[in-house]
């Protein structure tokens, strides 16, 4: 009996043992990626085609697209401060103020790899969509989708860091350097022509479709993009036909150019859709959330304060500074702006001068007392009359002041929202007083928009202007390559001039 | 011819002298504990006529006239020869055998006597695991084993610590495996220590080998409790143990009226009167002191047909932050039943339902910076603003963070002997848990930085089965004065997981019993539902060893595994790992008979390849990132969007390590002093790592992509120095373990070149050719700028000035670059050690342990994370602030220039500590038999009493910071303070009963 019990035992181990044998030739050490596509499959259909492309406007609501969380261009500029409670920030964000900041801060490497990352996204579309087969006009809409972004991104790096390495496959080199500011604005400029060429006007899309890259859009960032290279000739080429296309004009309100009523409203090329949450995957931005009012009502943390410098700069009666500038006491919207306990009303420098109010970008603001509505905010990237105060600077520059004038003046007559007294129609026709009208023009228009600090450098004024705040010709141009990239990459990634010392 | 009369006269003579037999009865104790010892054979000698004790230890037994000798003999006890004399009554306690040489050591897939060991293998007793009150039971390792180090890392109830086996082999995951009864787990935080009979640390791949690409870490392998076959019987334990914590000691910061002098200095006008301000100190406000409880019962047991072990512990801990404490039950049974001579069968069930409460992630980081001018509530009640850092306060209360869990780690096994000494094994073991998080944050409102509109509530739930099926064949032979021994087998595992977090916004009331997620209230966007990338994989493996030893003097192993693992694609997926190592018991050789104080003597050496496959599953693959909509439209509608996520490496391959160990183990004075020491040299080539790489590559933000990376050596010496005797009835051990550590990079991605170097991902550690795995990289700072002129005189970054940091010019260029960036320390230290020390007198016990390390430095990052104006600590007061007044502490400042990497910030973490301390008293055997007990014990004892260290944070005993930042937890990131949950001091009392 005893002895049946361990034949059948041993029965029992050998086929434990064979079945383990054939367990082994099957696929048991095969673990497919679980719960996602991997590269490879996708993107292969037309649907997914789609689904790359808006993937590629999604990094655009991500908070570090925004100059790395922090809006620190506006904040090197004159034309705001760092903001906030004076302890918030003092040390990452503070230093931008006075040109203090260093390679190692955070913004700056943020900002870096968030818009690598979308010239990644952007990438997948313009090497894997052409392989699709499918409806040759859609497809060659989402590459100049696609085009287009990634264009924009290497703009802002082509401005913030110089030439930066050139990535134009999903399969980069690892062993890249920097390429030349040249070939950075070759590639932009290709991919916008491209991106002309297939994409439609704005008002050839559907409804539901507003706020994809247009053939307006395209031409606009061209003309800047060559407005930011000096050449006025093509900036003048391409102004002139966004203006002649009639698709966009000057919303009848100035605030209404950035408000929820503009929203794609007719002075809006190209613009960031968001939604009222606080999360990027539900479609919240947290851009206008850094910069909310702070307090009461409850809408963000209000960094980027709008300089004194600014607040004077604008003309008596110019009713933009009421809507760039939300002031303590204020009720907008219905709602009354009372400000935070915790931050000074006031500041006064050692000798009692008043050196700063608080005071919150009136530009981010949307209607609402609570945090997730602040992320609803579509951040305006290119509008009309930034387009119109270009061309008029370009028209000036090749010597044809009378247009220009109309261009500058229709900016004018639309801030005075119909009060005579205010922001007269400018008459002159000398090349170097219309050129700096035309720039102040600009200031006040679009101030806390991102503009003003590249302006000043493109335009030589720089040194003069931020010459007081701690700019340093030759230097702060550009910010710093992140620490960080200049290190993994052995140094092929080498720092901006005079950054590291 | 001669024999057979022998035997004949042996067993006719008791017939002979039937008539004048008498009996002799007594009771067999264990010199060990006292305890009834059953199952002793007595013999009368020159007979084979005997008997064994029974449950109670006592026997009887009828002799003759003639026969005037009992023999007492029992497995790892010595055996005593008494004259009966006229006695009727003898009773005896049996000294353990100090020798041990038929000491059983438990080595993977199998059992090997002590003296035939050609392994590196440091067995630790069970009892010595409950000397810490502690969840894990790691932790009371600490110092204890040569060549591991334990770091408790955090405080936080419930967590378990960090093991390291001989150095840091990797930079990804270098914890060793566990195996408990057989099972390969990753973590054993589910064990209750007192269900451990031992734990055996394998550290040479002679013994690691066979966990081939598991092994190359260090095993740590654990045998839990059941009853001694042939030790017929059953004893009860009963233990309880109460203990309170306490934070060890604060960090000397700024108080409110220094901090508010210094506030005035970077931005006037602050504080209008420095001696009007609040003083809170926030380390006051955070810790508390808080109980543990620790209780258990326990059967063990013993019958002709069966052995068990059943126990149930409580362990509940309340963290010294509030909000944070650990509840856990434990189940355990554990049986082994006999059918028969050639069939056992058998299981090891627990079952550990856990309840844990997690805090605020950075409440000690926060209470470290928050300003102390700030009173922790405003008048009306609420909680007041703290710039930058929120209340700490607020934190704490609006953070509602609940784990529960139940896990069992169980195995059924069969063995079958179906020839003499061949045995056939199956076990099936499985490692199932569930997990539900729940996570609470009601609305509230502190200022603009810490507040929450709406509620918020995140559900998580996590399954995790893994199985795990072991064959094997063993051989057992002994062939004249050869002994072989061998085992085959093959195994199989698969890990399979899957998660699902959903997040519920507005939730109607804060009470607990809404915390559900409904259709009103569920987050769409926010629903996540994958595998656990750490826990989805499949293992299939080969494994072969051999034992041979020639007349107890020539030993030989060798061993041979070949692995399979899902994580490496097809080409790069099995990897063979091979080990041999010989030993020689030189004191078994003829010419040793007469070296009389010598009692052991053995020399050992082993050579063997193990490897590592820590990585995650999906590493090997770049995947399609979901849920990247945009936002279109007049009416704005979030759409779709899916793009390439983070990249993978196809190439992933096995790390593996090679190690050679030589040792050599001396006894002395019949083993009262034994020696123990041993050298190892290990290299270990295609390090597995997640690396940062350059940002244009678009993976985005702080991600990391797994490389092979590089290779690095450790080398050292281990040894364990143990005296034990006794004087006058008083008994004294002194134990000493020590382990030095030589950790170098050997090459980076193959490069020797010392310029190429693996960063971190905030550049804070380097690592390359030529010095220990993440080094400290930063600035040497050389003193202070005194004033303009000498600023002028000296290379100086453009942001330095009057009253900073003076950075050294370390390559002599004359200008200050980020090349003047040096390696500023290492996170690894040279020297571990331990000191036990223990001396009883009848009835008391007083045990110490001591513990330390040497050699390596901490990087004080919690004080160089400054983006806001946060306090101080105290050396901040002794500032510069005019020429001449400092030489050390640069002026104050917010952030910035002086808060860069630097020797500022590097300080040393060597450190000697008194670990435990143990007074214990046993109840005497009089008082223990009214009471119908075996054993008592009363015992108080204190945790962490004393540090001696210069090092300022809570504990040097620093491992990686929490995963803040996406640092991660990376050896590219050890040794690093980024002010995490501090240790506690512990004082208990307790108790312990056996019936």
């Amino acid at each position: 009996m005893k002895k049946y019990n361990t034949m059948k035992s041993i029965t029992a181990f050998t086929l434990a043992f064979l079945w383990i044998i054939v367990a082994g030739c099957s696929d048991f050490l095969e673990k497919p990626l679980q719960g996602k596509l991997t590269q490879e499959s996708f993107p292969v259909t037309a649907s997914d085609a789609l689904l790359a492309t808006n993937g590629v406007y999604n990094i655009m609501r991500t908070n570090a697209f925004h100059q790395g969380l922090f809006p620190i261009l506006d904040i090197m500029s004159d034309d705001a401060r760092k903001g906030s409670n004076p302890d918030d920030g003092a040390a990452d964000v503070g230093p931008y103020d006075r040109f203090r900041h260093i390679p190692t801060e955070g913004n700056v490497s943020r900002w870096w790899s968030t818009l690598y990352e979308g010239v990644k996204r952007a990438n997948v579309v313009i090497e894997k969509v052409p392989l699709i087969s499918m409806d040759a006009t859609l497809k060659a809409r989402y590459i100049g989708e696609a085009k287009f972004l990634r264009a924009l991104f290497y703009f802002d790096m082509v401005r913030a860091w110089g030439g930066v390495p050139l990535v134009t496959t999903t399969t980069p080199s690892t062993t890249l350097t920097r390429a030349s500011v040249q070939e950075v604005y070759e590639l932009i400029r290709a991919d916008l022509l491209s991106a002309i060429e297939s994409l439609p006007e704005k008002s050839e899309y559907a409804p539901g479709d507003l706020g994809r890259a247009s053939k307006g859009a395209a031409k606009s960032l061209l003309g800047k993009v060559y407005l930011f290279q000096g050449d006025t000739q093509n900036a003048e080429k391409y102004l002139m036909e966004v203006i002649s296309s009639t698709q966009y004009s000057l919303m009848p309100n100035f605030a209404d150019a950035n408000s929820e009523a503009g929203v794609h409203g007719a002075e809006s090329i190209f613009e960031i859709g968001a939604l009222p949450y606080e999360q990027i995957e539900n479609g919240g931005n947290q851009y206008a959330n850094v910069q909310g009012v702070r307090g009461t009502p409850n809408r963000g943390w209000g960094f980027n304060r709008p300089s004194l410098d600014l607040q004077r700069s604008f003309e008596p009666g110019d009713p933009r500074l009421e809507a760039t500038v939300i002031f303590l006491g204020e009720v907008i919207d219905d709602i009354a702006i009372v400000g935070d306990g915790q931050t000074p009303d006031e500041t006064k420098d050692a000798q009692g001068n008043l050196i700063e109010i608080e005071c919150y970008n009136q530009k981010v603001w949307t209607k609402g007392t609570n945090v997730p509505t602040q992320f609803a905010h579509n951040r305006r990237l290119i509008r009309y009359a930034d387009v119109l105060l270009m061309a008029a600077e370009v028209l000036n520059k090749n010597n044809k002041p009378v247009q220009a004038l109309e261009y500058l003046n229709d900016v004018r007559e639309r801030a005075r929202a119909g009060n005579p007294a205010a922001l007269p129609d400018i008459v002159t026709t000398d090349k170097t007083a219309l050129d700096e009208i035309i720039f102040n023009e600009r200031r006040h228009e679009l101030a806390m928009e991102g503009h003003r600090f590249w302006d000043l450098v493109r335009t030589n004024r720089a040194a003069t202007v931020l010459g007081p705040l701690g700019f340093i010709a030759g230097k702060h141009e550009l910010l710093p390559i992140p620490q960080i990239e200049v290190d993994l990459t052995q140094k092929r990634i080498a720092q901006n001039p005079n950054w590291d010392q | 011819m001669r024999r057979v009369f022998t035997y004949l006269m042996f067993t006719l003579l008791p017939a002979m002298v039937m008539a004048q037999v008498r009996t002799v009865t007594g009771k067999v104790t264990s010199s060990e504990d006292g305890l009834p010892l059953p199952g002793v054979s007595v013999v009368v000698q020159g007979t084979n006529k005997g008997t064994a004790t029974d449950a109670e230890g006592q026997y009887s037994l009828e002799l003759a006239p003639s026969e005037t000798t009992l023999i007492f003999s029992f497995v790892g006890y010595k055996t005593q020869e008494v004259a009966v004399g006229e006695r009727t009554t003898i009773d005896l306690v049996l000294e353990t055998d100090s020798q041990m040489l038929e000491e059983v050591v438990v080595i993977g897939y199998g059992t090997v006597r002590k003296s035939d060991l050609t392994g590196a293998v440091s067995s630790v007793r069970g009892e010595d695991l409950t000397k810490i009150p502690a969840a894990s039971p790691m932790q009371a390792l600490q110092g204890k084993v040569s060549g591991v180090q334990i770091t408790t890392n955090t405080g936080a109830p419930g967590a378990g610590p960090i093991v390291r086996v001989r150095g840091v082999g990797t930079f990804n995951n270098a914890d060793p495996i566990f195996v408990v009864d057989g099972v390969i787990l990753s973590d054993i935080n589910y064990l209750n220590a007192a269900d451990i009979q031992s734990v055996e640390v394998l550290k040479d791949a002679s013994a690691t080998a066979i966990y081939g690409s598991r092994g190359a870490n260090g095993v740590v392998l654990i045998t839990t409790k059941r009853g001694t076959p042939g030790k017929e019987g059953m004893s009860v334990n009963v233990s309880a143990e109460y203990s309170i914590q306490q934070l060890q000691k604060k960090i000397d910061l700024l108080n409110g009226r220094e901090f508010a002098i210094i506030a005035n200095e970077l931005r006037p006008g602050s504080y209008n009167n420095v001696d009007a301000v609040p003083n809170t100190d926030w380390q006051d406000q955070v810790f508390q002191s808080a109980p543990i409880q620790n209780y258990q019962v326990s059967v063990t047991g013993s019958t002709q047909k069966m052995e068990y072990y059943l126990g149930l512990g409580y362990f509940n801990q309340e963290g010294i932050i509030p909000k944070s404490n650990y509840e856990r039950v434990t189940l355990r049974f554990n049986n082994t039943y006999r059918l028969g001579d050639a069939v056992r069968v058998g299981s090891n069930l627990s079952f550990t339902p856990f309840k844990q409460q997690n805090t605020h992630i950075n409440a000690a980081f926060n209470a470290y910076r928050a300003q102390p001018t700030i009173a922790p509530r405003q008048p009306d009640g609420s909680y007041s603003p703290v710039p930058g850092v929120g209340n700490p306060l607020a934190d704490i209360e609006y953070t509602n963070n609940f784990d529960n869990v139940i896990r069992s780690v169980s195995n059924v096994f069969g063995e079958v002997d179906i020839l003499k000494g061949l045995t056939l094994r199956t076990s099936f073991g499985v490692d199932v848990e569930y997990k539900k998080n729940r996570s609470y944050t009601p609305q509230f409102f502190v200022n603009a930085q810490q507040e929450n509109s709406t509620s918020d509530l995140t559900k998580l739930f996590e399954d995790r089965a893994n199985w795990l099926w072991e064959n094997t064949i063993s051989y057992n032979k002994q062939l004249g004065k050869s002994r072989i021994s061998a085992v085959a087998g093959y195994t199989m595992q698969e890990s399979t997981t899957e998660k699902m977090e959903v997040v519920g916004e507005n939730i109607l009331r804060d009470d607990e019993d809404l915390w559900y997620i409904n259709p009103d209230n569920i987050n769409g966007g926010r629903v996540k539902n994958e595998v656990l990338l750490d826990n989805y994989f499949s293992m299939m493996s080969y494994l072969f060893r051999a034992n041979y030893t020639f007349d107890d003097r020539y030993l030989f192993t060798a061993t041979f595994r070949r692995d399979g693992s899902s994580k490496f694609i097809s080409k790069n997926r099995y990897a063979n790992f091979p080990s041999l190592a010989i030993g020689w018991n030189v004191i078994n050789e003829g010419f040793m008979q007469d070296v009389g104080k010598l009692s052991n003597f053995k020399v050992r050496a082993s050579w063997g390849i193990v490897g590592n496959e820590k990585t995650k599953y999906d590493r090997q693959y770049s995947g399609v990132l979901n849920g990247v909509g945009a936002v279109f439209g007049q009416n704005e509608t979030l759409y779709p969007g899916s793009t390439y996520g983070e990249s993978g490496n196809q190439n992933l391959r096995w790390e593996q390590t090679q190690q050679i160990d030589a040792g050599v183990e001396l006894g002395f004075f019949d083993d009262r002093l034994n020696i123990e020491l041993d050298y190892f040299h290990k290299t270990t080539e295609d390090i597995l790592i997640d690396l940062p790489v350059p940002g244009y590559l678009g993976n985005g933000v702080g991600k990391t992509i797994t490389y092979n990376a590089a290779e690095v050596l450790n080398r050292g010496f281990e040894y364990n120095v143990s005296w034990e005797s006794e004087w006058n009835g008083f008994r004294y051990r002194i134990g000493t373990v020590g382990t030095t550590i030589h950790n170098e990079v050997l090459n980076v991605f193959g490069s020797k070149d010392p310029n190429d170097k693996l960063f971190n991902a905030n550049s804070t550690t380097a690592t390359s050719v030529g010095r220990p795995i993440g080094s400290f990289y930063g600035y040497v700072v050389d003193g202070i700028f005194q004033n303009q002129a000498e600023l002028d005189a000296y290379p100086h970054r453009s942001d330095a000035g009057v009253g900073d940091l003076r950075f050294k010019d370390v390559n002599p260029d004359n200008a200050l670059t980020s090349d003047d960036r040096t390696y500023i320390g290492s996170p690894i230290p040279t020297f571990l050690y331990g000191l036990n020390l223990e001396a009883g007198f009848k009835s008391f016990n007083l045990s110490f342990d001591f513990q330390g390390q040497s050699g390596n430095k901490i990087y004080n990052e919690k004080e160089t994370v400054r983006v806001e104006m946060y306090n101080f600590e105290q050396h901040v007061a002794n500032r510069w602030r005019g020429e001449g007044t400092s030489q050390t502490e640069p002026k104050a400042s917010i952030g910035g220039y002086n808060f860069l990497p630097s020797t500022r910030f590097v300080q040393d973490g060597s450190y000697f500590r008194l670990r435990n301390v143990t007074l214990s008293y046993k109840l005497p055997a009089g008082l223990l038999t009214k009471m119908k007990m075996n054993a008592a014990s009363v015992y108080v004892r204190g945790t962490n009493l004393f540090t001696i260290t210069d090092f300022t944070g809570y504990s040097p005993e620093v491992g990686f910071p929490l995963d803040r930042n996406q640092s991660g937890v990376s050896s590219l990131n050890t040794g690093i303070d980024a002010g995490t949950y501090p240790v506690s001091a512990i004082y208990s009392l307790g108790l312990n009963l056996t019936f």
